[in-house]
């Protein structure tokens, strides 16, 4: 399946998902997967930390537009991070950063949750 | 004048142009509009020590002026529009100098009448004007410095059509990069839909891609499939759609429907839901599904090259869900192929294999299925007493049902064999097991013999099948093998199968044949083969041995029907020694 890898951690109360590879149509599920594991165990504050994502197809952004709301009506929110710049472009040409957190840094994504900002 | 004013002239002209050819690199080489608009307008208030001024902005489409930069008190705050009432000349020309020029104008700012309007444009386009205030010292612009202001307004102009363009050409870039990225989605669906089997899968990559591509979060998929319309995909949505509501929306004319309020209110979920648009979607030109979309969440319309995406994404996912239809309907047929087959070679294998031999028989047998498994049944088999029992039957129907029969009754023929138990009786328990056992439109036409090689007597009992035909040695009439009773299977035993014994001597020949032989049709499919037809090709070959006979028979029939075969053939010939 292309080596595309989730890498879960916990920084402090939030969830780190660690994408690596390629986030295409065959691994949009694991994507998707990940994610309603998290909400079921009532995990809302979720940072996506994209540093070794290499590409990501729209059914994969799907993913995150199917989930966003959820998280956001239980009080979290879906932050990414780390995104290399062909990765961003995606993202950037097809609207995603008005909608999402979309962070330089994980530390930057942290800090707001403490904050508890939202976009 | 003066040598010390001619340097002082000079000097200024050297600064001024100077200014020019500083400013001129500065504005052209900024692609930023907003950036030259506030360098145009600090340099000339600062060149000229005029404390007002303002750059406004010409908007064609409601033929007025926005203010787009402002400084100084008294002047309309930025964003502020402003409309004159000029002619078309006026627009042309190069300066307007209020209180000067001859005509009205109107008090821009406020407390100020010399106003002085230099025109922004460039050779073909009014882009609007830069607007000073009077001098601080309130003496009016000398010819002078307004020739100045104008080369500056000129080089501003050019660097904001430039700017222009370029906002527009990265606006265009973009769009194609989205045109770019559309494609590849769906080049990278088509082939990654194409290895899938899945159709969940599929429904869900393809939900996916919608929601990624189009930002899109209420969305839900109907599909049809044998003449059922269910929703396989949603995101976002409550409720479900009636099937009167999925068919109203199947009904639709167009394949792009905008939800608007009579729909809203012949549909109420569309509304709850907030769908913007139907989409149809279409396999085979026929409509076979249909997706709803929500508005999009950056709140941008869907453009017709938006629709267009929806649907060719839409019709590519139903392409490939068909597919995996056709694929299964495929493999069934497959693995029925192949069940037929190993139930083909099953039945042969219930075939006497080798057939029993005697030193007073010669015997010849052959099973020609037509179709992969038949309804046709023969047996020879040693009885324990030494005699040899042939059987010939023949199932109603074809196929696996017809096979399955068959097999039921060699298996109760084998069982009876070893039994001490008269063809009569025998005959009666296999019809009344099968009467039992099968619906009342299966039945089995039937013949069974047992040939005693000690005396050459032959006993057999006839339950409906083609009677057996028994030419005697130098005979040319030949004897039918009638005797017997019902066909089997048909209802229950009422009377006894009555078992007839006849005498066989040297040469006599008897064959046994299902209906395959006798209805073998013609070409024309107009006549069939007949028992005629067949008894005189056993006449020509009665001096033949069996098998001879037999292959006589055979290729006489294959002559006969050009070797079409609608039936199963079955055929025995017995030739006494």
């Amino acid at each position: 399946m292309k080596n595309f890898k989730i890498n879960h951690r916990e920084v402090r109360s939030y969830d780190v998902l660690e994408l690596s590879g390629e986030l295409d149509a065959h691994t949009a599920s694991q994507l998707e997967n990940s994610l309603k594991k998290l909400i079921d165990n009532e995990k809302h504050h979720i940072i996506v930390n994209c540093e070794d994502l290499d590409y990501i197809a729209s059914a994969g952004l799907g993913v995150f537009m199917a989930y966003i709301e959820d998280v956001r009506s239980l009080g979290g929110d879906i932050k990414l991070t780390n995104m290399n710049p062909k990765v961003y472009n995606v993202f950037d040409l097809l609207g995603f950063p008005t909608l999402y957190d979309i962070l330089e840094e994980e530390s930057d994504a942290v800090e707001k949750f403490d904050n508890n900002e939202s976009k | 004048m003066s040598s010390s004013s001619f340097e002082n002239d000079e000097r200024q002209s050297r600064f001024e142009i100077k200014t020019l050819l500083e400013t001129s690199r500065m504005l052209i080489e900024s692609q930023d509009m907003d950036f030259v608009l506030n360098n145009l307008l600090l340099i000339t208030m600062g060149k000229l020590m005029v404390s007002k001024g303002m750059i406004l902005i010409y908007q064609p489409a409601t033929d007025n002026y926005e203010v787009s930069k402002s400084k100084g008190r008294g002047c309309p705050t930025e964003g502020k529009t402003l409309s004159f009432n000029w002619d078309q000349e006026v627009k042309e020309q190069s300066v307007i100098r209020c209180g000067i020029d001859d005509f009205e104008m109107p008090e821009v700012i406020e407390g100020d009448t010399h106003c002085t309007f230099f025109n922004l444009q460039t050779s073909n386009n009014h882009i609007g004007f830069l607007c000073l205030g009077s001098k601080g010292n309130n003496t009016s612009l000398s010819e002078r410095e307004i020739e100045f202001i104008e080369s500056l307004s000129i080089i501003s102009s050019v660097a904001i059509a430039n700017s222009r363009m370029f906002t527009e050409l990265r606006r265009i870039n973009r769009m194609l990069d989205r045109k770019v990225y559309e494609l590849n989605t769906l080049f990278d669906l088509s082939k990654d839909f194409n290895i899938m089997v899945d159709r969940e899968e599929i429904v869900r990559i393809f939900k996916f891609a919608m929601l990624g591509q189009m930002l899109i979060r209420k969305f839900f998929f109907v599909l049809e499939n044998e003449g059922e319309r269910k929703m396989v995909a949603r995101s976002g949505i409550e409720g479900s759609l009636s099937s009167e509501e999925t068919d109203k929306l199947f009904a639709l004319e167009d394949d792009l429907v905008e939800v608007d309020q009579e729909l809203t209110e012949e549909i109420p979920f569309l509304k709850t839901n907030e769908i913007k648009a139907v989409i149809g979607l279409q396999f085979q030109s026929e409509q076979i599904a249909l997706v709803g979309v929500g508005a999009r969440a950056n709140e941008e319309e869907y453009s017709s090259s938006d629709y267009n995406f929806l649907r060719s994404l839409g019709n590519l996912a139903v392409l490939s869900i068909q597919k995996t239809f056709l694929l299964e309907e495929r493999i069934e047929k497959e693995r029925i192929e192949e069940e037929l087959n190993i139930a083909k070679s099953i039945q042969q294998g219930l075939l006497p294999d080798p057939i029993p031999s005697s030193d007073k028989l010669e015997i010849a047998a052959k099973n020609i299925s037509s179709y992969q498994v038949g309804g046709d049944y023969f047996d020879i088999l040693k009885v324990p007493s030494g005699e040899l029992l042939f059987a010939i039957g023949d199932v109603t129907g074809k196929g696996i049902p017809a096979a399955l029969l068959m097999a039921n009754l060699q298996a109760m023929l084998h069982v009876l064999l070893p039994i001490d138990i008269s063809l009569s009786k025998a005959s009666a328990q296999i019809n009344d097991i099968i009467h039992q056992n099968t619906p009342s439109n299966k039945f089995i036409t039937f013949f069974w013999g047992i040939f005693n090689p000690d005396n050459r007597e032959f006993r057999f009992v006839n339950a409906g099948h083609n009677p057996p035909i028994w030419l005697k040695k130098g005979k040319e009439e030949s004897e039918e093998l009638q005797e017997g009773g019902l066909i089997l299977g048909a209802m229950p035993t009422m009377a006894p199968y009555e078992e007839q014994t006849i005498q066989l001597s040297e040469k006599d020949v008897l064959v046994f044949y299902t209906d395959g032989v006798t209805e073998a049709m013609n070409e024309d499919e107009t006549e069939e083969f007949g028992e005629e037809r067949l008894l005189n090709c056993i006449k020509e070959n009665r001096f033949q041995s069996a098998a001879e006979i037999q292959e006589g028979i055979i290729e006489e029939v294959e002559r006969f029907s050009h070797d079409v075969q609608y039936d199963d053939i079955t055929l025995i010939v017995l030739k006494v020694s």
